[in-house]
C-alpha cells in the first residue's frame, strides 16, 4: 500500500489519496434500509454527486442508485455543513441565540431570528410594540421576496439558463442594500431582538423602498417573462417530481412546496402570528404539485409580498419598535414553541427554560430537511438529469438542513 | 388558548394522561408514558374530533435526570398548537415506538434525535446517524457531553482542545491515520 504524507500535519502519513468516492460504505449496514440500498443488482451502479457540487445548493451529497439513465433509488447523505447550532444555542445567553441564527437558512436570516426570538418573547410574557410587528413583517416580506427570486435565478441556472440569475440578482442586490441601510449588513442581518427590532426605520431605506416599490411588479413580471414562457425550462420541469397533497402532508410538508400540491396551509393564516391578522393577502395554490407547479407559486408568493409591503407602508403606527427588556434575562422555567412562514415553509423553535440565562433546550425545525427526505419518494424512476430540477425546485438550504 | 381542546382531550384521554392538561399562550400541553405514544396519536390523527394532520415538529430533551419525545402537531379544530410529550424515558437505555406509521416524514427528524441523543425509535426501518459520521460513538446533545469552550459557566470552561499546541512526536515515530476502517 502507498502512503504520502499529509499536507496538514507533516506528522501524519495517509494510506490512501483522499477525496475519492468508494460506493459501499467501508462498515456493515446499520439498518434495513441502508442494506436494501447498497445491495446493487445487476445492471445497476451507484453513483455519488456531491458534496461539492453546484447544484447542491451547499454541501449536499446524494448517492443514487442507477439502471442505466433512470434512477432507482436515492440516499441523500448530510453533515457536511453541520456545526451544531443547538449544542451552542444551549450553551449561549437567550440574546446570543439569535446571532447563531441567522447563518441556518443564510438567504432568509430574518426567517431564523423571527421564530427565535418569538419563543423567547412568549417565555417571558412580553408584548411587542405594534410599530415593531409591523417592521418585521415589513422587512421579512422583502426577505421572502429576495429569497424567492434567489430560488427563481438558481433553479433556471441549475437548467444551464444563465441570465435568469443575473436578472435576479439586481432585484435581490437592490433588497438587500435596502436591509443593509436599516442593519448594517447585507446577509447575516441579526436585526430582530427579544421585544422589537434593533433600529427604526431611516431615510435610506423608505427612499430605496418607495424607488424600488414604484418598478418593482413591471421587473418581477420581466423577469417570469425569461423563464415561464421558455420551452426548454418549461419542459424539463412539467411532470417532474409530481406529489400529490396526501403524500406531502405524510411527509410532513410545508410552505410553497406543500401548497404546490393544492393544499392552501400557509402559517401566516393558519396559525396567524405577528400583525398578519390585519393584513389583506391570498394565499396561492395550484394542483400539480411538480416542480412548474412549486417554481410558479413562488412567482404568485412574489406579488403577494408586495401586496403586503403596500399595505405595512400604509398602515405603520408611531411609536417605539422596542419593548422594555432587561439585558439579562432569566425567564421562568417553562417550554414555548413559536413558528413562522418562511420562504420554504414552517420555521419552528422549540425553547425550554429552566431558570437561567441560557435556554435548556433548542430545537430548531428547518422545513428544507423534510423536503429534502422526500427525495426517496420523488427521483425513483425520473433520469439523472432531473435530480438537478427537483433540488432546484424544493429550494432546500443546506445552512438550516444540517443546523 | 382553547379551553375547548382542554376538554376534549380530557374527555377521550382521561386518566391515561400523566398529569393536568396544561396550557399557556397558544400552546395546549399533554404528558404520556412512552408506551402510549402510538395510540395516542393515532386517536389524535384519525378521530375527527381532533384530526391533527400535520406534524409540526418532533424533538428529543435531555432533561438531565430522563428523556423525553417532543411532538408538536396542529390542527384545523383548534386554535392551539398541540404539543404531546412522552415524559421518562430511562437515559439509560431510552425507548419510544416510532411514529413512522402515520407521518413518514417522521422519519428523519427520529434519525436526528437519535443521532443527538440516542433515543431509539423502535419500528423507524431506518434509524442511523444523519449528521454525524457513522463511526462517532458519543450523543452530543446529551447534557452530559460538555461544550469544551471557555464560555462563562460551561463545565468544560477553559478546555480549548482545538488550540492546544501539538507536542512533538519522538524521533522516529510517525503518526498513521487511516482513512478506511
Amino acid at each position: 500500500m502507498t502512503t504520502h504524507a499529509s499536507m496538514d500535519d507533516p506528522r501524519v502519513t495517509l494510506d490512501e489519496q483522499l477525496g475519492s468516492f468508494e460506493p459501499i460504505p467501508p462498515y456493515p449496514p446499520r439498518t434495513e434500509r441502508e442494506h436494501e440500498f447498497y445491495t446493487v443488482a445487476d445492471g445497476e451502479m451507484l453513483v455519488n454527486i456531491g458534496p461539492h457540487h453546484p447544484s447542491t445548493h451547499g454541501v449536499l451529497r446524494v448517492v443514487m442508485k442507477l439502471d442505466g439513465e433512470r434512477v432507482v433509488d436515492i440516499d441523500p447523505v448530510l453533515g457536511y455543513l453541520h456545526r451544531g447550532v443547538e449544542k451552542l444555542c444551549e450553551n449561549a445567553d437567550f440574546h446570543h441565540t439569535i446571532s447563531y441564527m441567522d447563518p441556518l437558512e443564510y438567504v432568509s436570516s430574518l426567517f431564523c431570528e423571527w421564530p427565535a426570538v418569538m419563543a423567547y418573547e412568549k417565555l417571558l410574557d412580553i408584548k411587542v410594540p405594534r410599530r415593531a410587528e409591523y417592521i418585521r413583517v415589513l422587512t421579512g416580506e422583502l426577505n421572502r421576496i429576495s429569497s424567492h427570486l434567489l430560488a427563481m435565478g438558481f433553479h433556471a441556472l441549475d437548467l444551464g439558463g444563465i441570465t435568469p440569475i443575473l436578472y435576479s440578482f439586481i432585484e435581490r442586490d437592490e433588497m438587500v442594500e435596502m436591509l443593509a441601510s436599516i442593519t448594517g449588513q447585507r446577509m447575516l442581518f441579526n436585526y430582530f431582538r427579544i421585544g422589537g427590532v434593533n433600529g427604526d426605520l431611516n431615510h435610506e431605506f423608505m427612499s430605496r423602498l418607495g424607488d424600488w416599490m414604484g418598478r418593482a411588479t413591471a421587473q418581477v413580471e420581466a423577469n417570469q417573462g425569461l423563464l415561464n414562457e421558455n420551452e426548454v425550462f418549461v419542459r424539463r420541469n412539467r411532470g417532474v417530481g409530481t406529489i400529490d397533497s396526501q403524500t406531502a402532508l405524510k411527509m410532513c410538508w410545508t410552505g410553497p412546496n406543500l401548497r404546490a400540491t393544492g393544499v392552501p396551509f400557509d402559517i401566516r393564516r393558519a396559525h396567524p402570528y405577528s400583525v398578519y391578522p390585519e393584513l389583506d393577502f391570498d394565499i396561492p395554490t395550484r394542483s400539480e404539485g411538480d416542480s412548474l407547479a412549486r417554481y410558479l407559486l413562488r412567482i404568485d408568493e412574489i406579488k403577494q409580498s408586495l401586496r403586503i409591503i403596500d399595505q405595512c407602508l400604509h398602515q405603520m403606527p408611531d411609536g417605539p419598535v422596542m419593548a422594555q427588556v432587561p439585558r439579562l434575562m432569566r425567564p421562568r422555567p417553562g417550554r414555548a414553541f413559536a413558528t413562522v412562514e418562511g420562504p420554504r415553509g414552517q420555521y419552528s423553535i422549540y425553547a425550554v427554560s429552566d431558570g437561567t440565562d441560557q435556554p435548556f433546550r433548542f430545537r430548531i425545525h428547518d422545513p428544507s430537511f423534510l423536503h429534502l427526505q422526500s427525495f426517496t419518494l420523488l427521483m425513483p424512476g425520473q433520469l439523472l438529469a432531473d435530480w438537478m430540477t427537483i433540488n432546484a425546485s424544493l429550494d432546500p438550504i443546506m445552512g438550516g438542513i444540517d443546523k | 388558548m382553547d379551553a375547548a381542546l382542554k376538554r376534549r382531550l380530557e374527555a377521550r384521554f382521561g386518566e391515561g394522561l400523566q398529569g393536568p392538561v396544561r396550557q399557556r399562550h397558544d400552546e395546549t400541553e399533554i404528558r404520556i408514558a412512552p408506551a402510549q405514544v402510538p395510540d395516542v396519536l393515532r386517536t389524535l390523527h384519525d378521530d375527527p374530533d381532533f384530526h391533527f394532520q400535520l406534524l409540526a415538529d418532533l424533538a428529543g430533551v435531555d432533561t438531565g435526570t430522563a428523556m423525553q419525545v417532543v411532538y408538536h402537531l396542529w390542527s384545523t379544530t383548534t386554535s392551539d398548537w398541540l404539543r404531546v410529550i412522552a415524559d421518562g424515558l430511562p437515559r439509560e437505555d431510552p425507548r419510544v415506538p416510532s411514529i413512522t406509521f402515520l407521518w413518514r416524514g417522521a422519519e428523519w427528524m427520529e434519525r436526528e434525535a437519535y443521532d443527538m441523543f440516542g433515543i431509539i425509535f423502535e419500528g423507524n426501518r431506518d434509524l442511523r446517524r444523519i449528521y454525524m459520521p457513522a463511526d462517532y460513538t458519543s450523543f452530543p446533545l446529551r447534557k452530559d457531553f460538555y461544550l469544551p469552550d471557555d464560555a462563562a459557566r460551561s463545565p468544560g470552561g477553559g478546555v480549548r482542545h482545538m488550540e492546544q499546541p501539538q507536542a512533538p512526536l519522538a524521533p522516529g515515530k510517525t503518526l498513521v491515520r487511516r482513512t478506511r476502517a
